[in-house]
């Protein structure tokens, strides 16, 4: 089965796998080789991919995934292998984010969505790059 | 002639200042360059990606959403992505020609293509409205007194899609109160680093018939530096049997989750082309002045050696004449 994983920045990976596990927005799924055609909305979370070799991880954040024949694509807003993740600095950006939000109380909210939205990808990143450390 | 040679001097020590300064912007456009091409090219895999999941679902059936809404164009938005600063050979003065081109006569750019022959005309006075990225986009668009919705100019060299994504939201915002009837973005397309072409796209609404064009010609720029990827053969598959696919949650989620990012892709696919052409641009420039100051270094030695010749002749003619007047 084809995989490929791919942010508007560029290409993350892209192999032979045997299954795909991923979180959606209607719970995480699992596809196998043969699956039907499907068009699915990707939520935050880890990504877990068994090929040949064994299990790679990923931290994956928005985007969407489709499976059509024996292809599965995944367009995600944002993803990372579990170990280019550097969690010290995923710490650092919440850190950042979360003072952001405490200090500015009278902000538009769209500021506050999208302050949110960076603490929540990047509390997502330090969860799968610790539980890929272990 | 003393004093000629002593001017000559001068100015080949200042051309050859000047030279090196040219010389080093090179450089520094040359390495620039690398980085702005291979950052639009690892986007072109995403997009084209994003636009072939589009077309496919668009098949099944017809949807109507707001980012795919056709209406007679009365406001026309236009992003005109151009570079800060200037030293870039013709890269402004192509895009911002081609701009006014299209302006002066919006009738044309204005018309809504549905399907590959039919067209919705545009209907009475069409208004146009410009956001600048890029200082002399924003210039040109004062002084020719269109209204400037916005303007960006801190852009990197290398810009990530987080600089981008105030723009679409803004863009996609506008098109869902029905601001505009039509946004249309005006880049800088990298072909090759001596070959640009000035464009104009349409984004909004989103429309598979210009989709299309634009893939087509990603495609034919850069054959030569990218091997087909497992989505391109995902297309001819599925143009050849329509597949039906299962939507989880639902097909109007999906569509609703994918059709901004294809906005933001477009719009940043626009913006790394254009910073790919800028720096292809001014390192083609710089090498030219490079080479011209060369060129002007090598005249006026060769004046400055004839001067210099000159004037030693003229001083041993003087010597053997005043000789000469003596013993006689």
């Amino acid at each position: 089965m084809k995989f490929c994983i791919a942010t508007p920045e560029k290409v993350i990976y892209e192999d032979d796998v045997l299954s795909v596990s991923l979180p959606t927005m209607s719970g995480e799924i699992t596809i196998l080789p043969h699956h039907i055609p499907l068009v699915s909305v990707i939520a935050p979370g880890e990504l877990r991919l068994n090929d040949r070799e064994g299990n790679h991880m990923f931290a994956v954040w928005g985007g969407c995934v489709e499976v059509a024949g024996d292809t599965v694509t995944i367009l995600a807003d944002n993803a990372e292998r579990a170990q280019e993740i550097d969690i010290e600095r995923a710490e650092e950006a919440r850190k950042r984010a979360e003072k952001e939000m405490r200090e500015t109380k009278n902000r538009q909210d769209v500021d506050f969505a999208k302050l949110q939205a960076i603490i929540d990808r990047e509390m997502n990143r330090i969860r799968v790059g610790k539980k890929y450390r272990k | 002639m003393a004093v000629n040679t002593k001017i000559i001097k001068r100015r080949i020590r200042s051309v050859s200042n000047t030279k090196k300064i040219t010389k080093a912007m090179e450089m520094v456009a040359a390495a620039k360059m690398r980085k702005a091409v291979e950052a639009a090219l690892n986007t072109r895999t995403y997009a084209q990606m994003a636009r072939d999941l589009l077309v496919k679902l668009s098949q099944s059936a017809k949807m109507h959403l707001p980012l795919l809404a056709v209406r007679p164009v009365k406001k026309l938005l236009v992003v005109l992505i151009t570079s800060n600063r200037g030293l870039c050979g013709s890269f402004n003065s192509m895009i911002i020609k081609k701009t006014a081109q299209e302006l002066a006569d919006p009738k044309n750019i204005s018309r809504q293509r549905i399907q590959h022959s039919h067209a919705l005309e545009p209907s009475g006075d069409i208004a146009c409205d410009v956001i600048g990225i890029g200082k002399k986009g924003s210039d040109f668009a004062k002084k020719m007194g269109y209204r400037l919705v916005a303007s960006y100019s801190q852009f990197s060299d290398t810009p990530n899609l987080d600089d981008v994504l105030p723009i679409a939201s803004l863009i996609i915002d506008a098109y869902t109160k029905k601001q505009y009837d039509k946004v249309v973005v005006a880049y800088t397309d990298y072909k090759s680093p001596i070959l640009q072409v000035a464009k104009l796209r349409q984004v909004l609404p989103i429309s598979e018939y210009d989709l299309e064009k634009m893939f087509l010609e990603l495609g034919r720029g850069s054959a030569s530096s990218e091997e087909s990827h497992p989505a391109d053969t995902n297309i001819q598959k599925s143009e050849h049997a329509p597949v039906e696919y299962l939507f989880e949650p639902d097909k109007e989620n999906v569509l609703r989750t994918i059709l901004p990012r294809l906005v933001e892709t477009q719009i940043y696919q626009a913006v790394l082309e254009s910073a790919a052409s800028e720096h292809s641009a001014r390192m083609l420039a710089m090498r030219n002045a490079s080479d011209a100051a060369g060129d002007m270094i090598d005249e006026l030695t060769l004046t400055f050696n004839k001067a210099r010749q000159a004037g030693i002749t003229q001083e041993i003619a003087e010597i053997a004449s005043g000789a000469a007047a003596s013993s006689s």
